[in-house]
């Protein structure tokens, strides 16, 4: 299973912070998150994505026991 | 002295609180046209009028109060104020900017700027409504909390008809009446925070001013400008920063990124990532706290964010103080820095360096060098050290002269976060180090944004290579003096994150985003040519830049992107000059060591901040000498002249 954490107006616009999916790459954890929160897949496509903890591109495989992060653009303070 | 342009008053009111006496400060056309306004006017002002013998807790500093000439004409976000003066945390020149309305009805008055000098025997405070100007005593509002002393104002500004008068106001709380040296100004619920322009206003004995007034300010060409403003708060309402993130989290909401890319201070910037940072983020803010979003006068992004404290809608953290008061002293409870926010913000202090200060004792604490009972993870004792430094009891007396003032004592200087005796926002710049590079040689000390913010770049919107030097002394000089010309003009920083065009950001996986990021890091060339023949880019930049054809449609004057582009280089090598008085050079861009030599991931050389070498770059594109200083060449060419010798 990999753990799927969503961030930024991502997560503010789903009320969801976090699911688990057995997925084995980053488009699958997407789509799997399109279908649980409703978000568009073509949304999901253009955020960052980050898989334990460093930013990786969006055909990036996952293993078992990874943490997938997708955040939202943002800004600064 | 009147003036032939639109977007100003024409008048700077001086005022002497030794005496008592008003006059009209001379400011001409000409410096309008090299100075604009706001923290560049102000800086003109200062350097003109105070020399190297001048102490900030003295007669003959200044409080200089500006405004810019985008303020009252509508554009976006452009309510705010400056104020600028010699700081008692730094001994150098500060500027600190706000906003909420004080500088709307400030212009309103009748004022471009308020020049504040000397010293009153007794608290005081002032009136100013349009021309005509009252010093009360004060005596009953002294010892008042910042919101209480402006809701006894408005009580006695309301008209016998029981209507109150519309006015601006800015008030000093506990912090300043008692010169803690990083006390800061207040006005609504904003704050001039940095820098301690509150203890200058509390030493002279000034609890408060406010200002009113019923008068217009002129615009050039106002239709022309009207379509542009209109297009521009457009633009800004549709980006992903400025009309998606901003208004939805406020700057709360790039703790997570932070914390991702290892920018976020933990243990006194031991370390760039805190565990529990999840329970101390703007998704949890927005999610359990927030009550309202909230924003300035004429902002179209209303980044503000309003939390209950004692069942009370209170000014909500903004995300320096959830990363500092949070993992900076390894706090997880995000009601405890709701709490903590709004007793500072009451006092009237700056929650930066009242933070960073906090976590020095800590440390010096635990390292054996101060028992002064502080611990890290330890919150039950901070509210009581928040009053003990504004009334300076205790161990409040010394934590309220900041950290440097400490480590000197103490000793620790590779763990008091500051750069020139200011202590550093809640980015670790080892993971950002072009940003090291802006906070070591930002011209009001250890400041993200007078820094250039780089880590915009480096981590936050776009992926530029946090770690490599190349590129980055260029860039921050690029943003430095966008940023101080816009800061100039009276306007938020926030809309220049709208510079990037909403694509490059709302798209990090696509081909055109990697590659400028790709690219970034060896555009210095190109960028030295601009900051060489800033008059090379002689046109308007459309739709991601609309300040330079502001300026022109707002005041009248000849300007270009280029021309704008130079007014801030010319401001932010001004304030160089000016704090060459007072022993500024190449020894004191510094940080401390746990930044420079200490690698965040031990044993990749790479994360920590390679400062030496990229001063080199970044001293040669500004024109300065090796020692930091900038050159006869530099200072004629950007028609740099001040009345006062250094």
């Amino acid at each position: 299973m990999v753990t799927i954490k969503l961030f930024g107006t991502l997560r503010l616009k789903t009320g969801c912070k976090v699911l688990e999916a057995d997925v084995s790459s980053v488009k699958e954890g997407c789509e799997a998150v399109a279908e649980a929160t409703g978000l568009s897949y073509k949304e999901l496509k253009q955020c960052i994505v980050v898989v334990n903890g460093t930013q990786t591109k969006f055909s990036a495989p996952l293993q078992a026991g990874d943490e997938l992060a997708l955040f939202s653009p943002s800004g600064g303070g | 002295m009147a003036t032939k342009y639109g977007g100003y008053m024409g008048k700077v009111l001086m005022l002497d609180l030794t005496t008592g006496q008003t006059s009209e400060y001379p400011w001409s056309d000409e410096e309008r046209k090299l100075y604009i306004g706001g923290k560049t006017m102000a800086a003109k002002i200062i350097g003109d009028n105070l020399s190297a013998d001048t102490k900030p807790l003295s007669e003959e500093n200044m409080l200089v109060i500006t405004t810019g000439p985008f303020t009252g004409t509508g554009a976006p976000s452009s309510s705010r104020f400056n104020i600028s003066t010699l700081s008692p945390q730094t001994g150098i020149l500060t500027s600190s900017n706000c906003g909420g309305n004080f500088g709307y009805y400030l212009k309103r008055a009748g004022f471009d700027g308020l020049i504040i000098k000397g010293k009153s025997e007794k608290p005081v405070w002032i009136q100013i409504h349009n021309e005509e100007i009252v010093i009360h005593d004060a005596a009953d509002l002294w010892g008042t909390y910042t919101g209480h002393v402006q809701e006894l104002l408005d009580e006695k500004l309301t008209r016998p008809n029981g209507k109150p008068v519309k006015s601006g106001k800015i008030v000093i709380g506990p912090a300043g009446e008692n010169l803690v040296r990083y006390a800061s100004v207040v006005s609504n619920e904003r704050l001039a925070g940095r820098g301690g322009v509150g203890a200058v206003m509390g030493w002279k004995n000034l609890k408060a001013v406010t200002v009113s007034g019923n008068k217009e300010v002129p615009i050039f060409k106002k239709t022309k400008f009207e379509n542009l403003n209109y297009n521009w708060i457009k633009y800004l309402r549709n980006h992903p920063l400025t009309g998606d993130q901003l208004p939805r989290m406020g700057t709360a909401g790039i703790v997570s990124t932070m914390q991702m890319r290892g920018q976020l201070s933990t243990r006194n910037y031991k370390y760039g990532q805190y565990e529990d940072y999840e329970m101390v983020n703007g998704e949890t803010l927005a999610e359990t706290c927030n009550i309202v979003n909230k924003g300035c006068l004429s902002c179209p992004i209303k980044c503000a964010r309003t939390v209950e404290v004692n069942g009370k809608a209170v000014k909500g953290p903004e995300l320096e103080t959830l990363g500092l008061l949070g993992g900076g002293i390894l706090n997880n409870n995000i009601d405890l820095i709701n709490k903590w926010n709004y007793e500072l913000d009451e006092l009237g202090m700056d929650t930066i360096s009242a933070a960073s200060t906090l976590a020095y004792a800590m440390e010096a604490n635990e390292q054996g060098l101060w028992d002064n009972g502080l611990e890290f993870g330890k919150t039950d004792n901070i509210s009581e050290v928040w009053e003990n430094i504004a009334f300076r009891r205790d161990i409040g007396d010394e934590l309220a002269n900041g950290s440097r003032w400490l480590s000197d004592k103490y000793g620790g200087k590779e763990f008091a976060i500051n750069s020139k005796g200011l202590e550093l926002a809640a980015y670790e710049p080892r993971r950002s180090v072009g940003l090291g590079l802006g906070y070591a040689v930002s011209n009001r000390g250890g400041c993200h944004l007078n820094g250039g913010y780089m880590v915009l770049v480096e981590g936050l919107s776009l992926n530029v290579d946090q770690q490599t030097p190349h590129g980055k002394a260029d860039f921050t000089v690029v943003f430095q003096d966008l940023m101080e010309a816009v800061s100039s003009c009276g306007q938020c920083l926030f809309t220049t994150y709208a510079f990037f065009p909403p694509p490059i950001i709302s798209r990090p996986n696509s081909w055109y985003t990697k590659a400028f990021c790709k690219a970034v890091p060896f555009t210095g060339p190109v960028l030295r040519l601009l900051n060489t023949i800033p008059r090379v880019a002689c046109i308007h930049l459309p739709i991601i830049f609309n300040q330079s054809k502001a300026l022109h449609l707002i005041t009248g004057m000849p300007v270009t992107f280029g021309s704008f582009f130079k007014a801030g280089k010319r401001g932010y090598t001004l304030e160089r000059h000016i704090n060459t008085r007072f022993g500024i050079d190449r020894n004191s861009d510094t940080l401390p060591k746990r930044l420079t030599d200490v690698p965040q991931i031990p044993g990749d050389d790479s994360t920590r901040v390679p400062l030496e070498k990229m001063k080199n770059v970044y001293y040669k594109a500004r024109g300065w000498d090796k020692n930091g200083i900038p050159t006869k060449k530099t200072l004629r060419k950007l028609n740099i002249k001040l009345k006062t010798k250094a």
